[in-house]
């Protein structure tokens, strides 16, 4: 194994790792949005609400800023690409990402019905849509996605995006992504807020957690009679990153179950996800809050993993030209820029770190609903 | 001497920090002189218009003291 | 087929400068508010007085309401590369990815973090202890505009960088050249040093306002008077910064600074003379009408009395083999890409430097495909590539002039301002105060027109003279692009009048209004305290 194979595999996981944490984090601010309208029915509550993650929601759009960098960095043909093909999608998520910020700070600041009450739908909006996006990119990609390359790198796109939006199986990655947002976003609520914020967050965020699971089992399913991608000659794993040669692939019924039957010991990872899902929402019912934010973790942790197993080495397969589909070996950066990105990320990671815990610690002391009524600069 | 040992800390942070200060003005200096430029003209432009508003205040007490000289 | 449809391309461009125009002004405001705001609080912590602690407060809440704006259309631009420009990605995405990268974790998180301990932590922090928070979250937004002009600088003047025949891009060589190329660093400081004009303009005019309403009066006087100085010093090192731009752009991109002159003949130096007005016409390649100051274009430029200043014309004549010998490579490169031989490989070897003269030629080859042009065509397509090498001349030509004499304008501004702050005379000069409420957004102004110059002139490439921009973007269709358009200009224009109704309103009501509630607030920042 070359070092620059080395690096491949962990920017690999580094992205499973972005991506995780991605879900998690955002999602959590997403999953608040979402339930704005239904579990805060007064002003003053919804108030409470967003400045419960208004701490938050800063910080976490800037995962979501660096989520998109280090793939550009780490995965350029990668970026270039997926985020092409999803266009439509991707402006969509972009039109709704870019209310949230504006929202958080508009929102509050004038003191008229109509205006809140607008501001209220765009939080629903810039919630629902974003995790919506999210689970269905993974679900069309799961499928495969209809593009060739020419010989410049320029891709053409062989489908239309109405594939991608009217898609039975990727709806259902969809709402399963927002299951999980929700869940989360009400945990977040029940860890933060007093009554009645607190039951109704409970009710919502105990059914997200139920309804995610089935989800994720029904998604399991079908992936048996899915036809899934497998490489059908070996290939160089120290090839240049380049996907117009070196890969033989074909596209075959179950094939993302073959890492499953030949290594039956990551079978964990998929009951690990689905046994995080429904013991957090028993958590949430017997109120073991904490816990049951930590098992969201490993909902998304084994849900994003499970994927990963069903797909490596692919990141985007291409149901039209299957060779050419982009996979750890054939669309990462240059060993250069990928050992450049980690020393950068290795020294200032610790610091974000270090840094923003400390911010946690001179801002500490409770939330009080009295305090964001009576202030004048909270959101 | 237990006393004493979050003073010393302090004086070493310092320490550490004047260091890291003049070897990066050094490296700085060397290979972007327009980098160093601007390190060191910022620091210029905030230091001298804060000078600016101490001689404002400067200015009005010493206009605060004639008006009183003049109408006792 | 699988063709380049020119129109995508031009929706494409339509919408990157609109979306990047409308983040950029924002940004300029942020980057020089914040280190006002430091000098504003650098004075109470000197001086203890509790007035410097509201005007912190007041103009550090303006650069809060701005800064959101600022975040919000960041994202667009951060993910634009991928959306519109997948193949400029591809291309150049493992040099220009990591800079961007860099950005997010080394500016963004500073920023994003420490903001609010500026905005809450008032009263939880010890005077110097804020202090360093307010400067932190103003290194952290220039080191935001730090990395994305090092990525921008790398399209100028690709350096640390070479072309992989086996990748088909570019690849990321070395560190030190990217982020210490001579473009990258006087881009950055040109740039911010600009932002911090824009700030010093701001608070000057809003203080301005005040002050013919014979409102807040403290507070205006004194802000006036830290911002004029602010804005003076600034404004001379933004025109240093201009001039090193100029002739880096003399040295590394030849056909911008023709195009910023409307020269189309190469100069005749000492006489030259430097057009102050002109009306260049892309189409038959000439200016209209004309008046130009003689001697003062080769000093302006070039630094010496003697050195020639190549014109468009003539660049279009030195380019003619350039792109022969780019097709060559082109062609040898495709091949390449079929067989992996080393025949092929030796001859786009030879050929190397001009392949991006290949690429513009596509735009003229049957089929966009240089191997398909014969020998008989040749001529023509060379013939048609030519007057391709240069930008759209008025626009550049233009913008330029428009941000130069912006510049001028401020300079002397700050001067009398300066002159008569110092001297306690703002007051009985009131004719400086209409002004000052009226430059406001013409800072703003000035560097979206040094943009365009920036950016316009740069055509036709993305890379220098390795990219062209009609081969950069994604294959989408035009209605695709309808689609994002009408959205963009529809949500813009609603975030920028909502935007504006909270700014004027702010500006309006004034300190007062805004009395502090931290201690309840600060409260509010915790709601996460110790549970990940």
């Amino acid at each position: 194994m070359t070092a620059y194979v080395i690096l491949k595999l962990l920017w690999t996981g580094i992205l499973g790792f972005l991506l995780s944490a991605l879900g998690l984090m955002v999602g959590m601010d997403m999953g608040v949005g979402t339930l704005l309208r239904f579990v805060g029915r007064t002003d003053p509550e919804r108030r409470t609400m967003l400045n419960i993650i208004g701490p938050h929601w800063d910080g976490n759009q800037v995962w979501f800023v660096l989520g998109g960098g280090a793939i550009f960095a780490a995965f350029p043909s990668l970026y270039g690409t997926s985020f092409s093909i999803f266009y439509v999608v991707m402006i969509l998520l972009l039109f709704s990402m870019i209310l949230r910020p504006v929202a958080f700070e508009y929102r509050s600041k004038v003191e008229n019905k109509h205006w809140r009450a607008g501001w209220d739908v765009a939080f629903l909006i810039s919630g629902f849509v974003p995790m919506f996006v999210f689970g269905a990119a993974f679900g069309n990609v799961l499928q495969g996605v209809g593009y060739h390359f020419l010989w410049t790198g320029q891709y053409i796109q062989d489908e239309s995006f109405w594939s991608y939006l009217l898609n039975p199986f990727a709806i259902l990655c969809g709402l399963m992504s927002v299951a999980l947002s929700v869940q989360q976003g009400g945990a977040m609520l029940m860890l933060r807020a007093e009554e009645p914020i607190y039951s109704r967050a409970k009710q919502y965020s105990s059914l997200g957690g139920l309804v995610a699971a089935i989800l994720f089992v029904i998604g399991g399913v079908w992936m048996h009679s899915m036809k899934g991608f497998m490489l059908t000659a070996p290939v160089d794993p120290n090839m240049p990153a380049n996907p117009l040669h070196g890969q033989h692939v074909a596209m075959v019924k179950g094939a993302w179950l073959t890492h499953f039957t030949a290594h039956p010991l990551l079978w964990l990872i998929p009951i690990i996800g689905t046994v995080c899902m429904v013991a957090s929402s028993f958590c949430l019912r017997r109120d073991h809050v904490g816990l049951a934010w930590w098992l969201g973790a490993g909902s998304w942790i084994g849900t994003i993993g499970t994927i990963g197993a069903a797909m490596f080495p692919f990141l985007m397969p291409s149901s039209t030209a299957p060779d050419q589909s982009l996979s750890t070996w054939n669309a990462t950066g240059s060993a250069y820029g990928l050992t450049a990105m980690l020393v950068v990320s290795s020294i200032f990671i610790p610091i974000i770190l270090s840094y923003t815990s400390w911010c946690y610690h001179v801002m500490r002391g409770r939330v009080s609903v009295h305090d964001v009524i009576n202030s004048h600069d909270s959101y | 001497m237990f006393a004493r040992f979050p003073a010393l800390l302090k004086l070493a942070g310092l320490g550490a920090a004047l260091v890291i200060a003049l070897l990066f003005a050094v490296f700085v200096g060397d290979q972007g002189p327009w980098y160093f430029a601007w390190v060191v003209g910022t620091v210029m432009i905030v230091l001298i218009s804060a000078t600016g508003a101490v001689l404002f205040e400067a200015q009005n007490s010493e206009e605060h003291d004639k008006n009183k000289e003049t109408q006792p | 087929m699988d063709l380049i449809n020119p129109h995508v391309v031009d929706l494409s461009r339509f919408q990157f400068a609109m979306t990047a125009l409308y983040h950029f002004m924002f940004v300029p405001l942020t980057l020089g508010l914040t280190f006002l705001v430091a000098a504003i609080e650098t004075v109470y912590v000197i001086t203890g007085r509790r007035i410097y602690r509201d005007m912190a407060k007041f103009w550090g809440h303006l650069f809060a309401i701005n800064f959101a704006l600022g975040v919000a259309t960041g994202l667009t631009m951060e993910f634009e590369f991928g959306t519109n420009w997948s193949m400029y990605s591809h291309f150049f995405g493992d040099m220009f990815g990591t800079p961007l990268a860099i950005e997010g974790l080394m500016a963004f998180f500073m920023e994003s973090t420490f903001i609010g301990l500026m905005v809450f932590g008032w009263d939880r922090l010890s005077r110097p202890a804020h202090l360093a928070i307010t400067f932190l979250v103003a290194v952290g937004s220039n080191l935001s505009a730090l990395w994305i002009l090092i990525a921008n600088a790398g399209m100028n003047v690709p350096a640390g960088t070479h072309f992989d025949p086996d990748t088909m891009r570019m690849q990321f060589q070395s560190f030190v050249e990217l982020v210490f190329s001579e473009d990258a660093q006087a881009k950055f400081v040109h740039t911010s040093v600009a932002g911090y004009v824009c700030a010093a303009m701001l608070i000057m005019g809003i203080s301005a306002f005040y002050l013919l309403r014979g409102r807040h009066r403290e507070l205006a006087l004194r802000s006036f008077r830290i911002a004029t100085l602010f804005g003076l010093i600034s404004s001379v090192a933004v025109i240093t910064l201009g001039d090193v731009l100029g002739r880096m752009d003399y040295a590394k991109q030849p056909t911008k600074i023709a195009a910023i002159e409307g020269l189309w003949h190469t100069s005749n130096p000492p006489y030259a003379p430097w057009a102050a007005f002109a009306l260049p016409d892309d189409a038959k390649q000439e200016n209209h009408f004309e008046i130009g100051i003689p001697f003062v274009l080769t000093p302006l430029i070039t630094h010496s009395f003697t050195q020639p200043i190549t014109g468009m014309h003539e660049l279009e004549d030195q380019a003619a083999p350039r792109i022969r010998s780019g097709i060559v490579a082109i062609n040898a490169l495709k091949h390449y890409g079929d067989t992996h031989s080393s025949a092929d490989l030796a001859t786009f070897r030879a050929h190397e430097d001009d392949m991006g003269f290949g690429f513009l030629a596509m735009r003229h080859s049957p089929n966009q495909d240089t191997s398909a042009i014969t020998e008989a065509d040749l001529e023509r397509v060379v013939h048609q590539t030519q007057p391709d090498i240069l930008p759209n001349v008025f626009a550049t030509f233009w913008a330029f002039r428009i941000m130069v004499a912006l510049g001028g304008f401020f300079f002397i501004f700050f001067a009398f301002s300066t002159f008569f702050s110092l001297r306690n005379q703002l007051e009985s000069n009131r004719w400086l105060l209409h002004i000052a409420v009226w430059a406001i957004p013409l800072p703003v102004m000035a560097t979206e027109f040094g943009w365009i110059t920036a950016e316009a002139g740069r055509q036709p490439w993305t890379v220098f003279n390795r990219l062209p921009t009609f081969l950069s973007s994604s294959s989408h269709t035009v209605g695709y692009m309808t689609f994002s358009l009408i959205g963009f200009i529809l949500l813009y224009s609603a975030l920028i009048v909502a935007e504006f109704y909270l700014m004027f309103r702010y500006a309006r009501r004034g300190p007062q209004d805004h009395t502090s509630h931290d201690t309840t607030l600060s409260g509010l920042h915790n709601a996460q305290g110790g549970h990940f």
